[in-house]
């Protein structure tokens, strides 16, 4: 789905230049879930907003479900986004002046289908949340959690392949968290390629590969296993309180 | 995409009431002084008589001085009135054109029963005048043929003195003493009240219609002169005898020509007329007989005054001045939206599609202050119709509101293009971490 080589980023002001990302090799296949960790600053972001075709890249090769991206006009880097590309972000992001229904159109607009096709997708993805029977309701009306289903709704309504995560669970409890985190989960084993960007090792632990990102550079690549907590030491007390 | 625009327009308006207020003020007001001067300028340039006026040709002939000519600007040109001799001989009495008008403007003195006498606005002419420039008539008619070759003395009102003299009665048959001679009313007039007095535009080219017509054939008899404009080069012109006797130029002569055929005819006939003065020993000058089509003429003599130009100009330039202060304030605006922008942006919005949907918005802003400003403006031509005293003079035709409707969307254009540019070119990625 994902095949980054050799891509690097560079962030130009006026005397200084900040590699953001370094000579990142990567490929992400379809249906895979991955998460993306790293400590703030160290190009999580950008990584996010490459992929997601948000900015541009200086160096290396970036494919996206086989097309190369690396000299796409806006327009084209924008249909491809809106068709293949669903985001989810850490603030939701929801349109405050549009109501729920509203806001899970936003996609469908610019993909210029028609009012009845748009609806259904809409009062689908809606339904597949939980919120078929909020339409009406604005996001100021909604709690975090039934935000982010919006937002989630909104990122699939458009049917993507591709669902980039920035932070999905940041703004929520614990509670919410986990429901958001077990419909991604849903989501991921109906085929859709997720990459999801957190600081939540918990999180993390339940994707299927997690990649590190540091100073830009893509630190290891973890198996293509959830992990254990901690890695079995031999010591039984330790043994003891993990089981 | 149009509908989705608007719709995102028409929210974004109400968000933000104050903002919009004051957006579609500026251009209302805008939009309102631009509509207003350029109908102004419109009435006053624009055709008086469609579909008529290519037939009506100003008569000039060169009767000027043999040492100089009439206008050493351009001494190609002949004079711009004619001698009496002339608009009698060579307009009044030649049977060649379809219609034909000799007139002048004078002020002679009314004497109603059992009131003060005034003095009034008078064309005197000959009863062509009224078909020739489509005169439109409430009662009665012009003074037929047959009264004029006699010599009636009978008047044509305007519908304004009618009123004074008569209430809204039908005058006709209606006697008044005009200077010392008894007319009889043949007609009265409807409102009428061109932006400009194309007939006469040497005169007092704004000035009302006259207010009394009376025929030709009584001006010598009665010595009437003219309240004008005269021009001569002889001598002895000061008297009511010398007047109508001189060189001086002081009448104007309006012919209809209703093919080139009849325009050639008359041409000749009036080439014939000169060389035979000449022969008597008057147009000593080459033939320079010239039959000038009534828009030309206009055009040549610049009637439109230069200031309803001048106006019109700075007007527009007013226009812009509000478009281009409307820039910061959508500019303001827009980019506090840059965060919501973002989100669009990544949801699929290419920058083209951003760019229109605040172009759509500016747009509407603009359609919101246009309608404002049209509203304003018919406002205002009334109000400077009521200062005039006259009838409806300037009035919002639909030419000019399908104007001020153009001029408010140049206006959104101008005041819209740069916001709109700016917004779509945030980088999407800069402000999704913001919202």
């Amino acid at each position: 789905m994902i095949r980054l080589e050799h891509l690097s980023k560079i962030y130009r002001a006026a005397l200084v230049e900040t590699l953001a990302l370094r000579d990142l090799d990567l490929t992400v296949a379809a249906g895979e879930f991955v998460a993306v960790m790293g400590p703030s600053g160290s190009g999580k972001t950008s990584f996010l907003n490459v992929v997601g075709l948000l900015d541009g890249f200086d160096q290396g090769r970036y494919l996206l479900d086989g097309q190369d991206v690396s000299r796409l006009s806006d327009r084209d880097s924008s249909r491809l986004r809106n068709e293949k590309i669903g985001f989810i972000f850490q603030s939701f992001n929801l349109i405050p002046d549009l109501d729920v229904f509203d806001n899970v159109d936003v996609p469908l607009r610019y993909r210029g289908w028609g009012a009845k096709e748009r609806r259904e997708a809409i009062l689908g993805a809606l339904e597949s949340v939980g919120l078929g029977a909020r339409t009406k309701h604005y996001p100021a009306q909604l709690s975090g959690g039934q935000q982010q289903r919006v937002a989630i709704a909104r990122a699939l309504a458009g049917r993507p392949k591709l669902l980039l995560a920035d932070e999905p669970t940041g703004n929520l409890d614990t509670a919410m968290a986990r429901e958001i985190l077990e419909m991604l989960e849903t989501i991921n084993e109906q085929g859709t390629t997720i990459v999801m960007v957190t600081h939540d090792p918990e999180l993390a632990r339940r994707a299927s590969r997690q990649i590190h990102l540091l100073d830009g550079r893509l630190l290891d690549v973890a198996a293509d296993h959830p992990r254990p907590l901690f890695a079995p030491t031999g010591d039984a007390a330790m043994t003891t309180f993990v089981s | 995409m149009v509908g989705y625009n608007l719709k995102l327009g028409w929210q974004s308006l109400r968000r933000t009431p104050v903002l919009s207020s004051l957006a579609i003020a500026a251009i209302a007001l805008g939009i309102g002084v631009a509509t207003t001067c350029v109908t102004i300028h419109y009435l006053l340039a624009g055709d008086p008589l469609p579909g008529k006026s290519d037939r009506l040709f100003y008569v000039r002939l060169d009767s000027w001085d043999p040492e100089r000519p009439f206008d050493s600007d351009f001494p190609e040109r002949p004079p711009n009135q004619l001698t009496y001799r002339d608009a009698l001989a060579a307009v009044v009495e030649s049977d060649i054109p379809a219609r034909k008008a000799a007139m002048f403007r004078a002020r002679l003195y009314l004497h109603p029963e059992g009131a003060q006498p005034f003095s009034a606005d008078t064309r005197v002419t000959t009863r062509d005048f009224f078909a020739l420039f489509a005169v439109p008539f409430r009662f009665g008619d012009a003074w037929s043929a047959e009264a004029e070759a006699r010599g009636e003395a009978q008047v044509v009102l305007s519908a304004e003195i009618n009123r004074k003299l008569f209430g809204e009665a039908n005058s006709v048959g209606r006697t008044i003493k005009i200077d010392q001679q008894i007319f009889t009313v043949a007609g009265v007039l409807a409102p009428w009240r061109p932006a400009l007095k194309f007939y006469d535009i040497h005169n007092g080219s704004e000035r009302s219609p006259e207010e009394i017509y009376i025929p030709f054939a009584l001006a010598r008899p009665l010595g009437i002169v003219n309240a004008g404009n005269t021009s001569s080069w002889g001598q002895g012109w000061q008297t009511v005898d010398g007047k109508y006797d001189s060189e001086a130029v002081w009448l104007q002569g309006w012919v209809e020509l209703e093919s080139d055929s009849q325009k050639q005819a008359y041409q000749s006939f009036l080439d014939q007329y000169t060389d035979g003065q000449r022969a008597a020993g008057r147009f000593q000058r080459k033939n320079n007989n010239q039959l000038q089509p009534m828009r030309a003429w206009h055009q040549q003599e610049e009637a439109v005054p230069p200031s309803a130009k001048s106006l019109m100009v700075i007007a527009l330039a007013f226009l812009g001045i509000c478009a281009v202060n409307l820039i910061g304030l959508l500019l303001g605006k827009f980019l506090a939206r840059a965060p919501e922008v973002g989100v669009r942006r990544a949801l699929g919005a290419s920058r083209a599609a951003v760019f229109v949907q605040h172009l759509v918005e500016c747009e509407l802003t603009a359609v919101g202050g246009g309608l404002a400003g049209i509203l304003l403006s018919w406002g205002v031509l009334g109000v400077i119709n009521r200062a005039l005293e006259g009838d409806v003079h300037y009035r919002l035709d639909l030419p000019m509101i399908g104007t001020g409707f153009g001029l408010t969307l140049v206006a959104g254009l101008v005041a819209g293009l740069y916001p709109a540019w700016r917004i779509c070119s945030v980088p999407p990625a800069t402000h999704l971490k913001l919202q």
